[in-house]
């Protein structure tokens, strides 16, 4: 635990314990999102599909990336992972993004993954709003996430035909905010 | 539609088996089967078994969300 960086934390009026629940239950959110992600991505095949396959698998690693760069902040703040997977995932932030009851419905696919990325987007919010100027480094870090989970929105919120996203898939590497997280 | 009184609707706490139900803008609402709200439990922050009508303001959605789960009475002014 780093010590005096959650005292300032706490000095500064943020509920430590409440902020490192958050923490823990959207880390719970990307690894469980990653794994469903992983699902729906082998099922992201035809000739609607295949088109989508890899904008899923961008954000599908970022997830994982977001979840990375989490659990080292949970851990200076004092606080700490469940050592039981299934209690982890059942505490998750966010419903789990399962496959819908038609596997070959795209659209319904895409609605299961705009869903799970609006969750994040609206988790990520409460904790930049809790820390906004108090804890600098979670907010940083929540922001980072924020920018990401935004255009994953925006990404699957195109192909629903809600309107242009206004960019592009990644070119190359992944995460452009929360790679400076990443150790 | 049932009506509730502020102490009727904070038994249904979803505590220790008990119904989630929750208030806002005079609606009861009945949140026992979201994954959201688990034990009685909101993203850390809130409880059932309250009007939250003045905490969704702050919340980082909007009442709309609220049309995913089932109306199931109206709560009484004091």
């Amino acid at each position: 635990m780093a010590k005096v960086a959650r005292e300032m934390v706490e000095k500064a009026g943020v509920n430590v314990d409440q902020l490192l629940e958050l923490l823990v239950k959207n880390a719970a959110a990307e690894l469980t999102t990653y794994y469903y992600y992983t699902i729906l991505r082998v099922n992201l095949i035809g000739l609607e599909g295949e088109g989508i396959k890899e904008i899923a698998e961008a954000a599908r690693i970022e997830d994982r990336n977001h979840f990375e760069a989490l659990v080292p902040r949970i851990y200076e703040l004092g606080g700490k992972l469940p050592e039981d997977m299934k209690v982890f995932h059942d505490m998750s932030a966010c419903p789990p993004a399962s496959l819908p009851k038609d596997p070959t419905d795209i659209k319904a696919m895409l609605t299961v993954l705009v869903e799970a990325e609006r969750c994040a987007v609206r988790g990520y919010t409460q904790i930049c709003n809790m820390t906004a100027g108090k804890d600098h480094r979670t907010y940083d870090l929540s922001l980072a996430i924020l920018n990401e989970e935004i255009q994953h929105e925006s990404w699957f919120s195109e192909f629903l035909g809600e309107g242009p996203s206004g960019h592009f898939m990644r070119r190359g590497e992944t995460s452009p905010f929360v790679r400076k997280f990443l150790e | 539609m049932r009506r509730f009184t502020k102490k009727e609707l904070a038994q249904y706490n979803g505590k220790d088996g008990a119904p989630a139900f929750i208030a806002y803008e005079g609606k009861v609402y009945d949140v026992s089967r979201s994954f959201l709200w688990q034990d009685g439990q909101h993203q850390v922050l809130h409880t059932a078994g309250v009007d939250l009508t003045a905490s969704l303001d702050q919340a980082p959605h909007g009442a709309d969300l609220l049309q995913r789960v089932p109306v199931i009475g109206m709560l009484d002014e004091d």
